[in-house]
């Protein structure tokens, strides 16, 4: 490594490393984030412990065959609004055709993409990435850093409603009042760019985010999955022909059925090895999703439900592919009564039974939650005393809180995924020694999904993310669009945004200690378990692996010939 | 006779007016108004009312169920919320896929249940009639969806023959036909138990009848008999009966239609209701409103055509 242009940062983990703070998969995950490239990280990994690495995710043994058609079995979503997606299954439509700056692998390592390296001020509140010179669009336009600047500043405006927003706001956005009133004769609030010169064009194939905070998980953000690359000519919109600067080229797009995209021979990056990759809609019937997959009508299954596990593993010719994540879902509750009394929600997290959940409602694959919404596959996990189930402490929290006769309440949820009913309804029953009687709201998924921010009390699906702050950022900041509980707390704010700023694993664990702490003493979460994702393909489907964020990568697929 | 028609031609208009007028109405007053719906039980009240001017859902119901017939009658369904289309494209290509279903399963399943009817009502309490009989009673008294997963673990699942799913691209190798087997093997087993015990009574009814006795002593051969004078007698209880399954068959095979991935109208009207898609489900009642009359006044035509004592 020359040292010259190596963020400080790089060393401190070095030091970190050799004295066994932190484990190999961190530090190439942490190096990576400061702008070294993972092969590099895997060395000095590897120098530093004297253990050479296992091959590592992304790197293929044999060559991959080229040519051939996959078809996968997923819902085929509107994909004419890729910034606002809050689909992961639309973002893998979209991740066919475009592409992002960074790319997080299956082994939760964030590398360059469109973005060749990065670099990161000391202080994490400046950060330049250095953009590829060899992309192009389809159309054959070169990729410049006007494309990135038009994208980033588009997904930090309130009027498209981005989730980038919620993750960014701290790092870029500041808040003010629009001057409007509403309604009630409260003044309106909005967003923009702290500064003007927020999202720098350095040169043109330069770009610098300036930052208000430090922050340090900007390459992970940035391939949170509506952070596609759009062609700024576009103004927005996508649909079938849509430029890119991705493998595919989408061809067909029949929402509710069927989504094509035929190869590009001239993508700048690995692959694409399939000339044809098919995205087919079998519906939300599971009975549906197994028999086109026993008649190969599907090749694969963009992700499989508990519920279909022991009818799939009895198909033969297929794969299992499984990946532990911080994929839940959480019962979270509003500040209206009687959940606005934090008593009366750790009376909930009293009441809950982890362990048993796990079982009943996931055949145990995964581990039991964690009632602060960070999982210990985190790397900033801190393990402190969890919850455990105390159905006395509960029913005393509910009568300290004014409710000595229990309460009565109702939880929204949704038929799909399977074990999502299941939990709910294992914990209803264990509510309900605690005096918690709790009537179930079953809505169809896309019903919840119109209600999941509105609902007083609802158990909402949460997908895996690479690090615990980005979960918080996402859910619990104030203010935060997908901030589903309305959770506001001034104290949690501030100590996210400091452990946000923190480089140093241990000093950001020690920070997330006291974040988790509040989360478990006054948060609006009950979090019953930890899933494992996985799902089945075909023998001759090659180059996939099972992404903690059921993320699917078209390029790197391939079929071998029959 | 044109009068009739006239006059029933007339009585569908009406009909279907009020329909309309009762789908718009219904999703208006069913618990919660329409903004509400969209935006959800828990939505805060400001919420509801700003959505509720910006649709206009404030003006009067009647305005607006006029307004509605208008950009009907010119041609106007409006737009999906679930496909980001206009309704009439989603409606036409998914009720065209559901009528060939339909189509191809009516064309089995009469002439099926008319011979097995026919078999089973020649001789009351033959071995012939109670095997048929069982056979029926079994097969219509299995669900749908338990027939539909079953059919598929057999003939897809464990022997490989057919395809599992009929999604109706030919991309996987397996041709629109083999896909279309098994869907309607469901459809067909399912309506057929009901068709035939119903066929299967009529002909025994009629040959009980004097002229059937008759004929048989002056020595006419049986399948004379059968063909001559027992058949189209016992075929006119049993006519609207078969006319009023294409109702079933186009509108009420959601469970068909889901279990096989099949793109059709009942999957469509399924996942309209489901995600609230109030122009798709105004637009689908009304389809399906039409067919059932259609195919009613269809049968009272055939009735008359049957049946010389009835005059219309």
């Amino acid at each position: 490594m020359s040292g010259t242009d190596q963020h400080p940062g790089v060393s401190e983990l070095q030091r970190q490393l050799s004295r066994k703070q932190i484990g190999r998969r961190e530090f190439v995950r942490m190096a990576a984030l400061l702008g070294v490239s993972a092969p590099a990280a895997y060395a000095m990994a590897s120098a530093i412990t004297g253990t050479p690495f296992a091959s590592t995710s992304f790197a293929q043994q044999t060559p991959k065959p080229r040519g051939g058609t996959l078809r996968i079995g997923m819902r085929c979503q509107d994909l004419s609004n890729p910034h606002a997606y809050s689909w992961i299954e639309a973002s893998n439509s979209g991740r066919a055709v475009l592409d992002y700056l960074t790319i997080t692998g299956p082994d939760n390592v964030t590398r360059p993409a469109l973005v060749e390296r990065w670099e990161a001020s000391p202080d994490l509140k400046t950060w330049t990435l250095h953009l590829r010179r060899d992309v192009k669009w389809r159309n054959g336009r070169q990729f410049t850093a006007d494309d990135v600047v038009w994208n980033l500043k588009r997904v930090l405006d309130p009027s498209v409603g981005s989730s980038m927003l919620g993750l960014m706001k701290g790092f870029l956005l500041e808040e003010f009042e629009t001057g409007e009133v509403d309604a009630k004769g409260q003044r309106k609030k909005s967003t923009r760019l702290w500064d003007a010169n927020a999202i720098e064009r350095v040169d043109a194939y330069t770009v610098r985010l300036n930052g208000r905070t430090p922050q340090l998980a900007v390459p992970e953000n940035l391939y949170h999955y509506p952070m596609l690359i759009l062609d700024p000519e576009e103004g927005g919109k996508f649909g079938v022909g849509s430029n890119g600067t991705g493998p595919f080229e989408l061809v067909e797009n029949e929402v509710g059925r069927r989504q094509a995209f035929r190869a590009r021979r001239d993508y700048w990056g690995d692959g694409p090895y399939l000339d044809q990759l098919e995205f087919i809609d079998l519906g939300d019937d599971s009975a549906a999703a197994i028999a086109a997959l026993a008649s190969r009508q599907v090749d694969m299954l963009y992700s499989a439900d508990i519920n279909t596990l022991s009818a799939l593993e009895k198909l033969p010719g297929l794969v299992m592919h499984k990946v532990d994540t911080s994929f839940t879902a959480v019962a979270r509750m509003k500040p209206v009564k009687p959940f606005d009394d934090r008593r009366v929600r750790q009376a909930f997290r009293y009441a809950t039974d982890n362990e048993a959940v796990l079982k009943i409602a996931h055949r145990g694959l995964g581990l039991p939650g964690d009632h602060h919404h960070v999982a210990p596959i985190h790397p900033e996990y801190a393990k402190i005393d969890p919850i455990r189930r105390d159905v006395a402490k509960a029913k005393a929290l509910l009568a300290e809180a004014g409710y000595p006769d229990g309460i009565d309440v109702e939880i929204a949820c949704k038929p799909q995924p399977g074990w999502e009913p299941a939990a709910v309804q294992a914990m209803v029953e264990q509510w309900k020694e605690a005096g918690i009687r709790c009537r179930i709201n079953m809505m169809p998924a896309t019903q919840y999904w119109e209600v999941w921010t509105k609902v007083p009390f609802g158990f909402t699906t949460w997908s895996h993310r690479p690090l615990g702050v980005m979960n918080l950022a996402l859910a619990y900041r104030t203010g935060a669009p997908w901030n589903e509980s309305s959770y506001s707390n001034p104290e949690f704010d501030r100590l996210l945004a400091e452990a946000e700023g923190l480089l140093d694993v241990e000093k950001r664990r020690e920070v997330m200690a006291k974040i988790e702490g509040i989360m478990l003493d006054d948060g609006p979460i009950v979090v019953p378990v930890w899933r494992a994702l996985f799902t089945f393909a075909d023998k001759k489907v090659l180059g996939f692996q099972m992404h903690p964020s059921a993320y699917i990568h078209p390029n790197t697929l391939a079929v071998s010939p029959a | 006779m044109i009068r009739y028609l006239l006059k029933q031609l007339a009585y569908m208009a009406a009909t279907l007016l009020a329909v309309s007028f009762l789908v718009f109405a219904l999703n208006e007053f069913a618990p919660g108004d329409v903004a509400r719906k969209i935006l959800g039980a828990y939505a805060t009240q400001e919420q509801v009312d700003a959505l509720t001017a910006e649709l206009g859902l404030d003006r009067p119901l009647l305005v607006r169920y006029v307004e509605y017939l208008g950009r009907v009658f010119r041609g106007d369904l409006g737009e999906s919320l679930i496909y980001k289309a206009p309704v009439a494209d989603v409606l036409w290509d998914r009720l065209g896929n559901t009528l060939y279903l339909a189509a191809i399963a009516f064309a089995v399943v009469v002439p099926l249940s008319i011979m097995l009817g026919t078999l089973a009502g020649m001789r009351e309490g033959s071995i012939m009639d109670r095997g048929i009989s069982l056979f029926g009673v079994f097969v219509a008294s299995v669900p749908e969806f338990a027939m539909g997963v079953f059919l598929a673990s057999v003939f897809a699942v464990w022997l490989g023959w057919l395809p599992g799913t009929s999604q109706l691209t030919s991309g996987a190798g397996w041709s629109i036909a083999s896909q279309l087997v098994l869907p309607v093997a469901v459809m067909v087993l399912y309506d057929m138990g009901y068709l035939v015990a119903m066929i299967r009574a009529s002909m025994v009814e009629v040959m009980r009848q004097p002229y059937v006795r008759t004929a048989v002593l002056k020595g006419m051969s049986m399948p004379r008999v059968i063909f001559r004078h027992a058949l189209r007698n016992a075929m006119i209880a049993p006519f609207t009966v078969i006319l009023l399954q294409i109702n079933y068959l186009v509108a009420g095979v959601v469970v068909v239609e889901t279990v096989f991935a099949y793109p059709g109208f009942g999957r469509m009207m399924l996942e309209a209701a489901l995600a609230k898609d109030i122009a798709l489900i105004e637009a689908g009642a009304l389809v399906a409103v039409f067919i059932a009359m259609l195919t009613q006044f269809v049968g009272d035509i055939g009735y008359a055509a049957l049946d010389p004592r009835i005059r219309i």
